[in-house]
């Protein structure tokens, strides 16, 4: 239904624009003569401008109009899109947003930006920069008699151009029109019909005599041919007039009626429009950018997130409703009923799939934002930047998309400031004088690993150190393995900078980080090497809110594990522990696999059974065996959240109700695998059994 | 008979505001993005008269109007450009190509509909 | 034994339920339902008072037994056992929780003037976890604090057991 407001789609549409415009304008810097990029500016500027004279944005479209102008004279080559042109349009792009969202506010600056487009363009063309005025209505007229306060009899005489059928113009349509003006009476003139053999049926040979009752008519003519003016044969004259105007007498007489418009200041623009079929911002950086002119030619419809929750929820209960009948149907003997109950397993999983589908958005529309800061903070901070980003189209849960921005923008800044040396440093150390900053996005089982690179200096450790033991946080005999000490990083109220810069170094940012990161049940890891760079890695579940789980028994409980992230299962061999001498691990062809007793991690008591399963399950890099009574089966999983009195136990990131109506928890893969490393890394050295 | 018109712009808030006004008018409307969808969409579907927009990615206005009076079915059919220049050697290239008429960007509804009833009848 | 009361309690539309062997009063308008028992979903490592979930109506929803706060026996479910679902807030956000009831008894008021509240010292329970006592038919009425209950450090977390220790986080 389309309810929606258009000045709202208008200020939708202008953000996509304004992103567009800004990769656009950070693709330029890099590549100032590609002539797709300055036409692709130049459009989103003109589109602005013109749909925001269209829904009331007046001062928006004044403010785009210079810099509209600025980029067509690039575009015709009077003038080059140097540095600082580029910087003053992204100072622009900005105010132009804040003009957007808030329009009742008084949003200053836009003269400052302006003042400084102007003379960043001073010695060029000076841009007659008038403001956008209206075309007004056809003003002058051609025929020259006075104008009577009496109504008289006009007559008007005219034979359209060859062309006009074909090119939709109707003259009935024209001769209704006149008949508006006031009382008219109508004769065909056909002098110029050819013979039948020679007349060709879309050629409009008949012309039209009007007589025409009315005041002055002319201004209305005038508009009734607002189109046709230019190549059409018109006359007009005043009947009562005194003969001596004896123009009607001759129908070949051409008054060609063409009044010009005051034309707007601003030097006419060349018609011919720009290379159209360049689509801006080639580059595979920002596909963001470059699809949304496309996509408003793609069939698309914006939807309210809420009704996407809804949707979800709908399902949700939906396939609850399917699992408790699949249940039944699995008691029964009823064979119609079973044929139901598998059929609608099958539509639910299918309608699962697809509503899921429709939540996911490709987080390539996070990375493009972040363009943008790099390039700032490369500017402040005078450390040239090299910002590679891969895995734009791996898609995640939108609201999960949302809830990253923050923790992803601390982790680039924090490569850029702390990690980047500066550019002396750098060449010192032998590393070319553009640091690299790379951020990726990659699919790994049940999972979603999305990682901030820098090649910068790494951590240092000896300051980590250093610091922890001033915050009290470990004592100077506490011994700590690399890995350890980068983790400490993570803990409140910790920072190493040395100053407090404007951009990091409060010591708010990594816990807080952190604490997003848990939040959405993810994890985050840090590598980093002296000398070499660091980089740190966020793990996050793909929180669907349907999955595909494995249910076991554990003692007398039941618990489901996201298929996704289980790779086989085997039995647990008989007398392992014998064998293993108290070192938990299985020997899955060749690799050694540390193993988690469930029993134990719960605190089982119910009799065990004798031949224990084991559900290898994987995360990251990791892996671990899960050692479960028995094995169930697969099931739809609904995943609903704990609460507070329970979301902060580890081993589970949610519970799901299962076709009997009971709650089963859902084991959290990434804690267990991560538990059984740590297992072995206290316990072992890497030694066989 | 109601009569269709076919939007053609890339600007999802022009076409829904075209499509608001004339819809409230009792026609009725269909929507393309670009100069290449609108002549999918003008060479298989009836319409009436055509609104479209002249700077578009893929075809632009003048170039969708050039390649749609090729084809047979756009014959006496009323094409109206959407243009916020009022050049002259604009609307004239318009009208070469095969343009009916224009309307000046920015226009106000009413501006709107009194064109299409004049290119209509609607 | 009564004390200076620096602020008047409200006088409060209360469930009155059984525990054990002692009343207590929940605000009734908070109450969502009141179930029979359901069948409970251990939750390993769970803290006592909150060591179950339970599926009201497709929700999945924590069952709390108020008798482990009070330190109280726990004897075993029976017929008259019921589970009133209700919203009780948790860190100023309003959360859907079971609370397990040996009986429940009926709607009544509880006029101010009735409640006092907890003495500080000389009680079986913890004061903090007790708004007031009110007094009906020659009874005495504990109205719980069920914000400090819920709040309590040791309601949420979960003790880290020994297979499950991380590194410094």
């Amino acid at each position: 239904m389309n309810i929606s407001d258009p000045t709202e789609t208008f200020r939708q549409e202008a953000r996509e624009l304004l992103e567009q415009l800004e990769a656009g304008l950070l693709d330029l810097e890099q590549d100032p003569s590609n002539g797709d990029l300055i036409n692709s500016a130049f459009r989103a500027l003109h589109t602005i401008k013109g749909s925001g004279a269209m829904f009331g944005f007046t001062a928006v479209a004044e403010f785009v109009h210079e810099f509209e102008t600025a980029f067509d004279q690039v575009r015709k080559g009077q003038s080059h899109a140097n540095a600082a042109l580029i910087e003053v349009a992204l100072d622009a792009k900005d105010h132009i947003h804040l003009l957007i969202e808030t329009p009742e506010a008084q949003v200053d600056g836009g003269e400052a930006i302006l003042a400084n487009l102007r003379s960043v363009i001073a010695g060029g063309a000076p841009s007659k920069a008038v403001s956008a005025a209206k075309t007004p209505e056809t003003a002058a007229s051609t025929d020259p008699s006075p104008v009577p306060v009496v109504k008289s009899t006009w007559r008007l005489e005219f034979y359209l151009p060859s062309d006009a059928l074909i090119y939709g113009t109707n003259p009935i349509l024209l001769l209704e029109e006149l008949a508006q003006i006031g009382p008219t009476s109508v004769t065909a003139l056909t002098d110029r019909v050819p013979e039948l053999k020679a007349l060709d049926p879309e050629v409009p040979y008949i012309g039209w005599r009007v007589d025409i009752e009315a005041e002055d008519p002319t201004a209305a003519i005038d508009d009734v041919f607002l189109f046709l003016r230019d190549n059409m044969e018109l006359s007009l004259t005043r009947l009562d007039t005194p003969p001596a105007s004896q123009a009607s007498a001759a129908p070949a007489q051409t008054t060609t009626a063409a009044p010009t418009e005051p034309e707007p200041v601003p030097a006419p623009k060349a018609a011919a429009p720009s290379a159209s079929a360049s689509s801006p911002s080639p580059k595979p950086k920002a596909p963001a950018g470059a699809d949304s002119a496309d996509r408003a030619g793609a069939s698309s419809l914006r939807v309210p997130a809420e009704r996407l929750d809804e949707l979800m929820d709908r399902v949700g209960e939906l396939v609850i409703a399917q699992a408790r009948l699949s249940q039944i149907a699995g008691l029964s003997s009823d064979t119609a009923l079973k044929t139901i109950a598998e059929e609608l397993e099958r539509l639910s999983s299918g309608l699962r799939d697809t509503t899921m589908g429709i939540r996911m958005v490709p987080i390539g529309t996070l990375f493009s934002r972040f363009r943008r800061l790099v390039h700032d903070l490369s500017g402040e901070l005078g450390k040239p930047i090299e910002f590679i980003t891969t895995g734009e189209e791996t898609e995640l849960d939108k609201t999960m998309i949302e809830r990253l921005a923050d923790p992803l923008v601390h982790l680039i800044r924090n490569a850029v400031d702390h990690g980047l040396e500066s550019a002396e440093k750098r060449a010192a150390a032998g590393k070319p004088a553009k640091g690299v900053v790379r951020l990726s996005a990659v699919y790994s089982g049940a999972e979603v690993s999305i990682s901030v690179t820098d090649d910068g200096a790494g951590l240092d450790t000896a300051r980590i150190r250093a610091k922890a033991e001033e915050n009290g946080l470990i004592t100077p005999e506490t011994k700590l393995t690399d890995q350890e000490l980068h983790h400490l990083i993570f803990a409140p109220g910790f920072s190493t900078a040395k100053e407090v810069t404007s951009l990091s170094g409060r010591g708010v940012g990594m816990d807080v980080v952190k604490r997003t990161i848990d939040g959405l049940r993810g994890t985050i890891d840090v590598i980093s090497r002296p000398g070499e760079g660091s980089t740190m890695t966020l793990r996050l579940p793909l929180t669907l809110a349907i999955i595909d789980g494995m249910l076991v028994r554990v003692g007398n409980g039941r618990y489901t594990i996201p298929l996704a992230a289980v790779e086989e299962c085997v039995e647990l061999p008989e007398g392992i522990e014998a064998h293993a001498k108290g070192r938990n691990f299985l020997d899955i062809r060749g690799a050694l696999v540390p193993y988690l007793r469930l029993r134990e991690v719960f605190g089982t008591t119910a009799e065990p059974e004798p031949h224990q399963k084991v559900v290898i399950v994987s995360s990251g890099e990791g892996r671990v065996g899960l050692v479960v009574d028995q094995i169930i089966g697969n099931n739809q999983t609904v995943i609903k959240q704990l609460s507070k009195l329970h979301s902060g136990i580890k081993s589970f990131s949610g519970a799901t109700i299962l076709g009997d109506g009971t709650v089963a928890l859902i084991l959290d893969t990434a804690h267990l695998v991560a538990a059984g490393q740590s297992y072995v890394d206290r316990n072992i050295t890497g030694r066989a059994a | 008979m109601t009569k269709t018109i076919l939007t053609i712009d890339d600007s999802a808030s022009i076409r829904q505001m075209v499509a608001m006004t004339l819809t409230a008018a009792g026609l009725d409307v269909i929507e393309a993005g670009n100069g290449a969808e609108g002549y999918d969409k003008a060479t298989t579907n009836t319409v009436h008269a055509i609104l479209t927009d002249l700077n578009m990615p893929v075809l632009n206005g003048i170039e969708f109007i050039r390649k749609y009076r090729q084809h047979p079915s756009s014959k006496g059919i009323p094409i109206i450009l959407l243009t916020t220049e009022s050049d002259e050697e604009l609307k004239r290239q318009a009208k070469e190509a095969g343009a009916t008429g224009w309307i000046v960007k920015p226009f106000k509804q009413d501006q709107l509909l009194a064109i299409i009833k004049k290119v209509t009848g609607a | 034994m009564s004390q200076a009361q620096e602020h008047q309690p409200e006088s409060m539309t209360a469930l009155t339920i059984r525990l054990d062997d002692e009343l207590f009063a929940v605000e009734a308008g908070r109450v969502r339902e009141i179930l029979d028992l359901v069948p409970v979903t251990e939750v390993p490592n769970a803290p006592d008072f909150v060591g179950g979930l339970i599926n009201v109506r497709g929700r999945v929803v924590p069952l709390a037994d108020l008798r482990v706060m009070f330190g109280m026996n726990r004897p075993e479910p029976d017929e008259d056992t019921r589970i009133v679902v209700m919203e009780v807030d948790m860190d100023g956000e309003p959360t859907i929780a079971g609370i397990l009831a040996d009986k429940v008894h009926d709607v009544t008021v509880i006029e101010a003037a009735s409640i006092e509240e907890a003495p500080k010292v000389g009680m079986r329970w913890r004061p903090e976890f007790i708004k007031g006592i009110g007094k009906r038919n020659g009874g005495f009425i504990i109205i719980p604090n069920m914000e400090r209950i819920f709040e309590t450090p040791g309601a949420r977390t979960a003790p880290v057991t020994a297979s499950e220790e991380r590194p410094a986080s």
